[in-house]
């Protein structure tokens, strides 16, 4: 029950309505009892559709009764299609006694019962458009219905949308109808634009409209959401959309998205941090791995090739593995590791003791001139912005982002500065600021960090800013010691990343 | 039973930041909750026997929360309980004389795990509705007819959880595959079938069914969880979707999801509890949808589990992934999966 708001009633007025409810009390159980006497008894008629049609009018969320009316529709169907039949059969004898006369058309009867269905599902959406029941029951009325007119379901949508253009079972149910009627997806997008620019408030058709580009507009390198070219004009679109109001999350979103990686389509695990020895190796992935034991690990060298087993998760969340078997391993040889269909040539230790392998997180995408051009333009916009409205939530976060996708290390300090402010501005998000500002600055250190002289045995966090979390943990389990602020060991407990120097030979 | 004790003061009587925060109605809810049903004839109660399997799962569930649970009939309960399994079928119908339905057959295997009275039903019977409802892409339909719906996918992995019989029964690779069919690029979150806007009522399911399957590391933790944390409005209340009005059930969806998580720390916990205690109505007792507006058992449960999972006072700790008391879980030895902070 969802936005009934109290309202103080006079006592004449509570004694009118308990009269009215205890009416509709009995005559719900009424129409209850005969509907299931009558099921009972197998008698899926007319009279049934017309009970049920009763409750379902005020309460369409009685499924039973939805599943009773399907039970009578099957029974019609199969009663049309057996006195077709048997119509068949008399035509034949007819046929062959001469007569020409013809029986009403069955068709005609199998569409008036599907029309009904669909009249009555139409009617519920009324009551109560959200309706799971009665939008399910339009679906299966439809897939029985193979004569079923699709264009009118998606213009049945068009006018849905327009009464409520958020609800979310009008675009799925306009989904699947504009599937069955094949409406081609640069259509679908038309109408997004249409919806978008009568109303830029509207996240249901940003979602829409983010399935359709992808698929229009397809980035071979999947390292962004669509093409270049197409990418560009929506941040200009989407861009104008959310400087219409500011205060509005729809576009920002969309926005953050348009700005992103695109599609995650590494589907292999990712190898980011490894390093062996006389003690053992360690290995951490980009993302947990928490199916490793079940991937063959192959170290080589020249024609010489080993297995490594027998591997333990050195984290909760399963990114990092450790395995404590011992190594031979000879510094004037040169390694190379294989996993799922990976190659990963490993470097040399500067201290002869084994061989490591490490890519720091976050590789910035390559950028077109006109890409990075555009990127420029939104940016000062919405430094143009900030100087009427310095307090503006999304500008804040999306100038941020702007200028990490146009160059993070640069504009890193600058960054970082925008989260300090959201802190303030957006208080109740606070948390989330600092666990971004820790992940803008741990990504910044660990690239810093593979090319220090100290690399990779000691890592030292030089950043000033205090931190709260430490992301990226898995990258640090190359070295052998931790350089960090006793007040972020303490925040993180037993959530410290493991140093390879904590790996100690099996017993 | 005199349950004033339970009753503590919100803040340990300090009173001094947080004098406007009201106070937690503790026996108005109880005594709300505790006659939820007791008028027979009433308009509302008759209009919602359609759910009453979860109508009954709502109210145990807050009552055990409160430390209340004896001031409903365990005996009638489970009697009734068992007169709703189908005995074609095996599943759980909301009352009698309605069919069987995924959606139910859950509530009734929560409350018969919160009374320990699982040697009631017949188990294996549950077990064959649910594998018989999975379909060849892992999608599980709520009931013959056919609906399909991410919600389903978590009442059949939650139900097969607490019977403890998820391995070798479902395809759990396949249904796993389904749920991050319904996984959306744009924010990671998730809605009710492939391609289906994203909704933290269905984000709960999702991530719920990947808890219990022990499949978070499939998230996007930080696209999620940001999504996910941007639901708090200056009220302190949670909307389910973008631009949309705040709600006492949002705020569990979305709450129990950053719990599950790991990232609850990503919003104001202290103006999320000032909401939820301001939908209290404080006359009748139970928790409405937002402030002012009329309460019902639905939001009464998520209200109180809400405020446990932040940690008020005088509540019992509810799990937020099987939305039951956390001792409950304990008693079953299950261990759905959580995140721990980054």
């Amino acid at each position: 029950m969802h936005g009934r708001v109290k309202v103080r009633t006079t006592e004449e007025e509570r004694e009118r309505k308990k009269k009215e409810h205890a009416l509709k009390v009995r005559a719900y159980r009424a129409a209850m009892g005969r509907i299931l006497k009558k099921r009972d008894a197998g008698e899926l008629d007319d009279e049934m559709l017309g009970l049920t049609v009763q409750i379902l009018h005020r309460n369409p969320d009685v499924t039973t009764l939805w599943n009773i009316r399907r039970e009578c529709v099957l029974e019609k169907i199969k009663q049309l299609s057996e006195a077709e039949a048997e119509s068949n059969k008399s035509d034949e004898v007819q046929a062959e006694a001469g007569a020409e006369e013809k029986p009403a058309a069955p068709e005609d009867k199998l569409q008036s019962v599907y029309g009904q269905e669909l009249n009555v599902t139409e009617q519920c959406l009324m009551v109560n458009p959200k309706s799971y029941n009665a939008w399910h029951h339009r679906c299966w009325t439809l897939e029985q219905n193979p004569q079923a007119d699709w264009q009118r379901e998606v213009q049945l949508c068009n006018k849905y949308l327009k009464y409520d253009e958020r609800n979310f079972h009008t675009w799925d149910f306009r989904r699947f109808v504009t599937a069955k009627a094949a409406v081609p997806a640069e259509q679908e997008l038309d109408f997004c634009t249409e919806k978008i620019k009568v109303n830029f408030s509207n996240y249901s058709s940003w979602h829409h409209r983010s399935l359709l580009l992808p698929t229009l507009y397809p980035n071979e390198q999947r390292d962004r959401p669509m093409s270049e070219e197409k990418l560009q004009q929506e941040l200009e679109m989407v861009l104008t959309a959310a400087f219409t109001d500011p205060n509005d999350s729809s576009a920002w979103f969309y926005q953050r998205w348009l700005l992103g990686g695109g599609a995650q389509a590494d589907q292999a695990p990712k190898v980011v941090a490894f390093r062996m020895g006389v003690t053992g190796a360690v290995i951490a992935f980009k993302k947990p791995c928490p199916d490793f034991e079940q991937l063959k690990v192959e170290l080589s060298s020249n024609e010489d090739s080993w297995q490594l087993q027998s591997w333990q998760p050195a984290d909760s969340r399963r990114t990092t593995w450790k395995n404590q078997t011992p190594i031979d391993y000879q510094k004037d040889r040169s390694y190379s590791l294989k996993l799922s269909e990976q190659e990963i040539k490993l470097l040399p230790l500067p201290t002869g003791d084994g061989a490591f392998y490490f890519v720091p997180p976050h590789a910035a995408s390559s950028c077109s001139k006109e890409l990075l051009d555009e990127l420029q333009t939104q940016l000062q916009s919405c430094f143009d912005l900030l100087e009427y409205e310095p307090d503006s939530k999304w500008t804040l976060l999306t100038s941020a982002l702007l200028m990490r996708a146009i160059d993070a290390t640069a504009n890193h300090e600058r960054s970082l500065e925008h989260l300090v402010e959201l802190e303030k501005v957006d208080a109740l998000r606070k948390g989330y600021y600092k666990d971004l500002a820790a992940c803008w600055t741990l990504e910044l250190e660990l690239a810093k960090w593979a090319t220090s002289i100290k690399f990779p045995k000691r890592f030292e966090l030089t950043s000033e800013s205090a931190l709260t979390s430490l992301p990226y943990g898995q990258y640090l389990a190359i070295a052998d010691e931790l350089e960090l602020s006793e007040e972020l060991k303490e925040e993180l407990g037993d959530r410290l990343p493991q140093t390879f120097a904590e790996l100690k030979l099996q017993e | 039973m005199d349950f004033t004790t339970f009753v503590k003061p919100t803040n340990g009587g300090s009173g001094d930041a947080d004098a406007g925060i009201q106070e937690l109605q503790f026996c108005k809810h109880v005594k709300y909750i505790e006659n939820h049903g007791k008028q027979e004839d009433d308009y509302e109660y008759c209009m919602t026997e359609f759910l009453r399997m979860s109508g009954i799962y709502w109210g145990v569930t807050a009552l055990d929360i409160m430390g209340q649970l004896d001031r409903l009939e365990r005996k009638h309960i489970i009697e009734f309980v068992k007169r709703c399994q189908c005995s074609t079928t095996g599943g759980f119908a909301p009352c009698e004389g309605h069919d069987p339905h995924m959606l139910y057959t859950l509530s009734a295997v929560q409350i018969l795990c919160t009374y320990d009275a699982l040697n009631e039903i017949d188990c294996e019977a549950v077990v064959r509705f649910i594998v018989g409802l999975q379909q060849p892409d892992g999608s599980f339909f709520g009931d013959k007819w056919g609906e399909v719906d991410t919600r389903f996918s978590f009442c059949a992995v939650a139900t097969l959880t607490l019977l403890k019989r998820m391995e070798q029964t479902i395809d759990i690779d396949k249904a796993v595959q389904f749920i991050m069919s319904c996984c959306n690029q744009t924010d990671g979150g998730f809605g009710s079938k492939p391609g289906a806007e994203s909704h933290a009522g269905l984000i709960y399911c999702c991530v719920g069914f990947l808890s219990l399957t022990h499949r978070l590391h499939l998230l996007d933790v930080d696209k999620l969880g940001w999504w996910l944390c941007e639901r708090q409005l200056g009220s302190g209340g949670l909307n389910g979707r973008p631009e949309k009005l705040p709600d006492v059930c949002y705020s569990w969806w979305v709450l129990s999801s950053l719990t599950i998580m790991g990232r609850l720390h990503w919003i104001s916990s202290e103006k999320l509890q000032q909401f939820i205690l301001s939908c209290q109505d404080a006359e009748t007792g139970g928790f409405s949808d937002r402030t002012g507006n009329m309460p019902d058992i639905f939001h009464t449960l998520f209200g109180i589990g809400g405020l446990s999972l932040l940690g008020h006072s005088g509540l019992k700790a509810i799990n937020p992934t099987l939305c039951m008391p956390q001792y409950i879980v304990d008693r079953l030895a299950i261990k759905p999966q959580i995140l721990s902070r980054p």
